[in-house]
């Protein structure tokens, strides 16, 4: 057989989104190339063009039914801006950081507990009628109990700040419609104590297999980054909003203090032709060494401190394993992902503490603007929404940069060095094939929020109605 | 000095006086019959259909159909009902409505109507036609992505308000609510506080910047379907609103 | 006797409504001892295993390989469900439905602010599915059992659904499930 071989893994599973991951094998079985497709699109930043602003909020959460609450927060935040609005009042912005934290407490749970917990507890290569979340409740219940609980908390954080659990509407432009009840707020903050235990829990586990494992995890997926992520002018971990901060992989700050006004003049996106989904870079540095990791992992890297007790001991004792640099190993970002899972639930409670959770003044208004930025860490990564809205109240254009997008790099030299080392000159199983997925999932990507826009389009488009006949043909010229 | 009489619906003596139509009469006596061009404060239009009751047998709109003295009429019938049906999943079909991000979701009377009819999904195929939007006033928006055309801005603007801001243009597919013999709305007299502005069902015509002051759970049909309202006040059973 | 088979999918959707099914919380583990999950994206299973009594997909069709998809669904499943706005109505994808697909082609990604594009052409890789002309309902693709709307369904609409279908009862939703928002 002297041919090219390709193997296909499609569609990812235990992932969110719609992805798969081809390869490409020499005729002696060596990996030639490895590569990650993002296959679906939608169209936002074009169908939103010509909607009122206020819309917006609502609108764009459907990008994303696990982290809804990102871009309704960032749309929300940027839309603020529109409505000349710098600073919303100490109750709508506790509201919506409330929101921000029970949606970083279910996300990361849901992707710790029902995705990933399967590979980590069973193995990789474990069999795959039993490597999912039920496998897990049936050995081990009370764990699996522990993490549908911890995400039905979050969710009921979302619940009684935006209205529902997937898809609310409580942030508005310039501030908040809704505020806590007092019997909302010590319903809350009861649960609390437990699912404090339960966090510390996820974080001992999530440790363990680290630390347990770490000689495996230098060598899986494992590589120098450049790391992004929004911190406090301070330097204190900050997930709601900040200034941007870069580092390399030794630490040193190569962007700092950055204003999230101007992500376009240090950000841009490469487009490649594979994939919908694009590879962000900093400009400064080229595509080539450009590219740059969000999400648990980075946010530790870039920030100095975490601003809550618990979980900054626990990212002190991180960092020290790490040794003392930004992480390599994307096998880490599990690890990192608990830690600010703690660090969201000791926030929640600070929140829930404070009198202004039930104040009444929601909103403000001030002098209408026609362009601005909102900026938030997602639970994947940091992502920005930028509207330009015209006189008349509807949205011009919007461009966004959505978190998962900029782990495509990081993701594809994951996928290709996982493919590379097990899966060359051997017989190809499954549980080999998992492994690639296992690189994958370790970052929590979103797939359908990284491919939101339209316009990623064939040279050459032939349109088919859904029973397969051409309706149409369309040209690009280069 | 006029004289009341009874007349029936589906079974129930339902006091009317002369003049009065099943609707109104209905409306007295607690019964609800499910409508949406029909407005308290304006004469009626007969054109969304949804109203329809057989009357002695025969089909016919309760809002313009007088009542009659010992006339027998059929309102919650199952053949009724899925009449009732079709016109509303048809208008859902023929627009554009994205409930999903429509700020008058809650608040809406087409959708609420759909929920307590027991739509699920629209069986007819939609036309996806691309309809205009209106930003131009200041202070209002049209979106005829969700006009159903019941003509109740029409009527209002022109009985209400002694304005002649919309009327109905174009035919069949094309038929639209357009703006006086201007272009835009900017260019009509429309004042944000004009009673045109508060009879809209759906979320068609807009002050513009309300968007989602209202929270979820607080919307006027987020606890109480369509209708309850008519029925708590009446003497008659309130209609089976679960099945 | 062997469990009823259910099989999930999510085409052009947020995953939105596996999310609200999962709001489910500990009623999960209550379902699970009900049933046997098939191919799902919540586990490893690529393909359908065995025919499955019920189909639940989310999300409509907008490209060859969500067709490909539900085509598969409707082949292997006794019951087809199709789950949320996006399924029953072709929901927020669907209003690319009102752009001209000529801007469509036009609006490539070398206007935005952030966009760098060495070779001025958009993806083109045949591994990537081609788009349809336009987003679609799952009912106007393949005969759909059961509509469940909602953007998400909520837990308690999937409840009464999931019930409903595995003990074989004619079931409507009844109007205080139904929900399009």
């Amino acid at each position: 057989m002297n041919t090219t071989k390709r193997v296909v893994i499609e569609p990812l599973t235990r992932v969110e989104g719609h992805g798969k991951v081809t390869i490409k094998l020499d005729p002696a079985g060596a990996v030639e190339s490895a590569r990650l497709h993002v296959v679906e699109f939608r169209g936002f930043e074009r169908f939103i063009q010509g909607r009122p602003y206020w819309e917006i909020p609502v609108a764009v959460q459907r990008l994303c039914g696990i982290c809804p609450v990102s871009h309704h927060l960032a749309a929300a935040k940027a839309m603020d801006g529109i409505v000349g609005v710098d600073q919303v009042t100490p109750t709508a912005e506790k509201i919506r950081r409330l929101m921000h934290y029970g949606q970083i407490f279910q996300s990361h749970s849901l992707h710790f507990f029902h995705l990933s917990s399967p590979d980590l507890l069973f193995g990789f290569d474990s069999d795959p009628a039993r490597r999912n979340v039920l496998g897990v409740a049936g050995a081990y219940p009370e764990l699996a109990r522990q993490g549908i609980l911890m995400r039905k908390f979050g969710q009921e954080v979302i619940r009684a700040t935006a209205g529902k659990k997937v898809h609310g509407t409580g942030a508005i432009p310039g501030g908040v419609n809704r505020s806590l009840t007092t019997a909302e707020r010590q319903e809350l903050a009861s649960e609390i104590p437990q699912q404090k235990e339960w966090a510390r829990t996820a974080v001992g586990i999530a440790r363990d297999y680290t630390l347990d494992n770490l000689g495996f995890a230098a060598e899986f997926a494992a590589f120098p980054s450049n790391h992004l992520g929004l911190v406090r002018r301070d330097g204190t971990f900050d997930l709601y909003d900040g200034v941007l901060r870069a580092v390399n992989s030794a630490g040193k700050k190569i962007l700092d203090d950055v204003e999230v006004d101007r992500y376009a003049d240090v950000l841009i996106e490469e487009v490649k032709p594979w994939s919908y989904m694009k590879f962000p870079f900093l400009r400064e540095l080229g595509p080539e060494t450009g590219w740059y990791r969000v999400g648990p992992l980075a946010r530790l890297a870039v920030c100095d401190r975490i601003g809550t007790p618990e979980a900054e001991a626990a990212r002190v004792e991180f960092v020290e394993a790490m040794g003392g640099v930004p992480g390599t190993m994307s096998l880490a970002y599990h690890w990192a992902r608990m830690i600010e899972t703690l660090s969201a639930l000791e926030e929640i409670e600070r929140l829930l503490d404070d009198p202004d959770i039930e104040g009444d003044e929601l909103v403000l208004q001030g002098e209408r603007r026609n362009e601005a930025v909102g900026v938030i860490e997602a639970p994947r990564g940091t992502l920005f929404h930028h509207y330009v809205v015209a006189d008349d109240d509807t949205v011009m254009r919007a461009n966004l940069i959505v978190s998962t997008t900029s782990n495509n790099e990081p993701m594809n030299r994951a996928v290709e060095s996982v493919a590379r080392k097990y899966l060359s000159g051997t017989e190809i199983t499954e549980g080999l094939l998992n492994h690639v997925e296992v690189a994958i999932r370790a970052y929590d990507p979103c797939l359908s929020c990284a491919t939101h826009a339209l316009g990623k389009m064939p040279l050459v488009m032939e349109v088919h109605d859904a029973e397969g006949r051409i309706v149409g043909e369309g040209r690009r010229s280069a | 000095m006029s004289e009341s009489f009874t007349f029936y619906i589906d079974g129930v003596p339902v006091e009317a006086q002369p003049g009065m139509t099943i609707l109104e009469a209905a409306q007295g006596a607690g019964i609800w019959i499910p409508r949406l061009c029909w407005h308290e404060d304006l004469e009626p239009f007969g054109g969304c259909r949804v109203c329809t009751v057989k009357a002695n047998g025969r089909p016919c709109s309760a809002c313009t159909q007088p009542a009659e003295p010992d006339s027998v009429v059929e309102n919650d019938t199952p053949q009724l009902r899925e009449w009732r049906r079709a016109l509303v999943e048809l208008l859902f079909a023929e627009g554009n409505h994205f409930c999903m991000i429509c700020e008058k979701s809650g608040n809406c009377e087409l959708q609420a109507l759909a929920y307590r009819l027991g739509i699920a999904a629209p069986r007819f195929e939609h036309h996806w036609k691309p309809r205009e939007v209106d930003a131009s006033h200041p202070d209002v928006l049209i979106d005829r992505n969700r006009c159903i055309l019941c003509a109740r801005c029409v009527r209002a603007s022109r009985d209400l308000d002694g304005k002649t801001v919309f009327g109905f243009t174009g035919r069949g597919p094309d038929r639209r609510v357009a703006v006086s013999s201007a272009a835009r709305l900017a260019d009509t007299d429309l004042e944000v506080t004009d009673a045109a502005m508060d009879v809209c069902p759906v979320g068609a015509l807009v002050r513009k910047r309300e968007g989602f002051s209202v929270p979820i759970g607080s919307r006027r049909f987020d606890d109480a379907p369509i209708g309850s309202d008519i029925e708590a006040s009446g003497a008659a059973e309130p209609a089976r609103q679960e099945e | 006797m062997s469990r009823p088979r259910i099989a999930t999918a999510s085409l052009a959707g947020c995953f939105g409504c596996h999310m609200s099914l999962l709001d489910l919380d500990e009623r999960i583990l209550e379902l699970a001892e009900l049933v046997e999950f098939d191919r799902s994206p919540i586990d490893d299973y690529k393909e359908f295993q065995e025919r499955c009594a019920v189909g639940l997909v989310e999300g409509g069709c907008a490209n060859e390989e969500n067709v490909a998809t539900i085509r598969e669904f409707r082949k292997k499943c006794d019951v087809l469900v199709s789950v949320g706005d996006c399924a029953t109505m072709g929901g927020i994808p669907a209003m690319r439905n009102l752009v001209p697909l000529e801007e469509c082609l036009q609006e490539a990604y070398v206007d935005g602010p952030t966009v760098h594009n060495p070779s001025g052409l958009p993806p083109g890789d045949p591994e990537l599915p081609r788009l349809l002309d336009r987003v679609y309902a799952l009912h106007e693709v393949v005969d759909i059992d059961w509509h469940l709307p909602g953007c998400p369904p909520s837990p308690e609409a999937f409840w009464a659904a999931v019930s409903a279908l595995l003990s074989g009862e004619p079931a409507e939703l009844p109007p205080s499930l139904i929900r399009y928002d």
